[in-house]
């Protein structure tokens, strides 16, 4: 009996080389141009500074441990936001496409939520728990928790009944069904969301770091630009842009390495 | 053929199944019976939606009957077990599990030794021919392969009642013929009963020690045919002039009764 195996296609290609030259060469003209612009001043200082002046700063904020110190203070922020709302929208989500009545029960909330513009709810977060640590935190997971539910309700409920069936037929019990089957037919929508969750979280931690505090990311961009620090304001919005695109690139492998089967 | 107690027996009595739609209530098991005694291989044959898939997830207790009884050695069926195993007609496989562990995963519940899992999985794969292939997701194989890690799966339990659902509608002629052979051998080998559904009136002459010929929806059996062949089968006796009748018979009976 022969058989015969297709073969996997990659899932995504990788770009030609020479697109990529292409890029940084595109990068490298714009760089320099505002350089030159940058430098005699045919752009006001004031509002855009220039890429030498920037690296600069950059390079400042490196050595004088002013990087590291503020990054640990969003980190915290970011990651304890984050893993409470995987830990809690993965739990919440999956119970409620496991357990139907469950599920219609808490699902006009999530869509209310998951609609609401939520950074609506930051004035309130603050007078409630003041600028603080805690208050960041909340801020996170309620930025990152309802895509989170969304993903994870939506996966377990989509696990194909076939599947489910066959494991029955092979006599697994409730609590196996769950870990075997639908656990796992979820997991890609899970990731899916956690992904989503982990851009997202970023951009919650920063804004809420506008709002008020003394060190943090965000903090101070909104410090250098209320104090016309224009070089720092950009350096620092090149370490958030920087960390933003590690975490995206982290989670993008995450998820290639989790969905290898697919 | 030996003559065994009716306790050793599949036995299918009176048995109704409708279900309920959005459009009203759509019966699809209309009073059938029969028996099935152990080593037997009985193939059933009936129209596209008749309700034969139906009986089968009964038999495994995956769905309740209306009506009628189900039982097997003496016992009523209620739930799924593991002397029962089902071949699905869109293969059932999880697509995240490779080869090895999808037939590993139909031996899950039992109280056998990982190493004994272990083992009657590879036995089961080096049965259905897919040796070499243990690490391959379903994903990355024919619909004929995927079909063989479903008898597999089914086979590594070692049930006592194999309940196959088409379990070659996705294969090509040529490893039909070879799997329907395989099969045939597979099921004498391990004393097993099986009840196996087509759609290929040839088929359920070859594979069938008798033929059960059901009515379109709602399924009634209409006739049960025995096939007085002896076995094993070779593929060459279908050409005979005894399994041409027999052909023309089940034919004959079908059209009779689809609507
Ligand atoms: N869970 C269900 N709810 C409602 N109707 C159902 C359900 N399962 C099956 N049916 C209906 O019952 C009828 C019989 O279905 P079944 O799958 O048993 O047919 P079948 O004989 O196996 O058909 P095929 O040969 O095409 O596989 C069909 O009309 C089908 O639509
Ligand atoms: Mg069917």
């Amino acid at each position: 009996m022969t058989a015969v195996a297709d073969d996997a296609a990659p899932r995504r290609t990788r770009p030609a080389t020479g697109t990529r030259a292409i890029s940084a060469g595109i990068l490298a003209v714009i760089l320099i141009a505002w350089e030159i612009a940058g430098q005699a001043q045919y752009v006001n200082p004031f509002f855009f500074s220039w890429p030498s002046a920037i690296l600069q700063a950059s390079w400042k904020l490196i050595a004088n441990g002013a990087l590291a110190q503020n990054l640990v203070v969003t980190a915290y922020a970011y990651l304890v936001g984050v893993f409470a709302a995987i830990i809690v929208g993965s739990a919440l989500g999956l119970a409620m496409g496991w357990w139907k009545t469950f599920g219609d029960i808490i699902d006009p909330y999530v869509v209310f939520f998951s609609a609401m513009p939520r950074i609506a709810l930051f004035p309130i977060l603050l007078m409630v728990f003041g600028i603080s640590d805690l208050s960041r935190i909340i801020i996170v997971f309620i930025g990152v928790v309802f895509p989170i539910i969304f993903n994870a309700y939506i996966g377990a409920k989509q696990t194909p009944r076939l599947l489910i069936d066959a494991a029955r037929v092979f006599g697994y019990g409730t609590n196996q069904l769950f870990m075997n089957v639908v656990f796992p037919a979820a997991l890609p929508y899970l990731i899916a969301g956690v992904r989503t969750g982990v851009t997202l979280g970023m951009i919650m931690v920063v804004v809420a770091e506008f709002f008020g505090g003394s060190s943090g990311l965000g903090q101070n961009i909104a410090q250098s630009a209320q104090l016309y620090k224009t070089p720092e304001l950009y350096a620092w919005l090149l370490f958030t842009s920087l960390l933003a695109v590690v975490l995206v690139k982290g989670a993008d492998r995450f998820e290639r390495w989790a969905m290898r089967w697919a | 053929m030996s003559q065994s107690p009716s306790s050793r027996r599949l036995v299918v009595k009176d048995l109704y199944k409708t279900f309920t739609t959005s459009n009203g209530v759509l019966p699809v098991i209309d009073n059938i019976s029969f028996e099935v005694s152990p080593g037997e291989v009985v193939t059933i044959v009936g129209a596209s939606g008749s309700g034969k898939t139906t009986l089968l997830r009964m038999i495994a207790g995956l769905e309740t009957p209306d009506r009628g009884s189900l039982t097997l050695n003496g016992h009523a069926i209620i739930e799924p077990g593991p002397e029962r195993a089902m071949i699905f007609q869109h293969f059932g496989l999880m697509p995240w599990l490779s080869v090895l562990q999808n037939v590993v995963f139909g031996l899950k519940t039992l109280s056998i030794s990982p190493a004994e899992k272990l083992e009657r999985a590879h036995e089961a794969i080096g049965r259905v021919g897919l040796k070499g292939f243990e690490d391959f997701h379903p994903k990355h194989l024919s619909g004929g392969m995927q079909q063989r890690v479903g008898i597999a799966r089914a086979l590594a339990v070692r049930p006592s009642v194999l309940l196959c659902d088409e379990p070659f509608a996705a294969v090509d002629a040529m490893t039909r013929l070879l799997m329907q052979t395989d099969l045939l051998g597979i099921v004498t080998e391990q004393h097993a009963t099986a009840l196996l559904v087509t759609h290929d009136i040839e088929e359920a002459l070859y594979l069938g020690d008798r033929v059960l010929v059901f009515s379109s929806r709602p399924a009634r059996l209409i006739e049960e045919i025995p096939v007085r062949i002896p076995k094993p089968r070779k593929p060459e006796i279908r050409t005979s002039s005894e399994f041409q009748a027999l052909r023309a018979k089940v034919w004959r009976l079908l059209q009779e009764h689809t609507k």
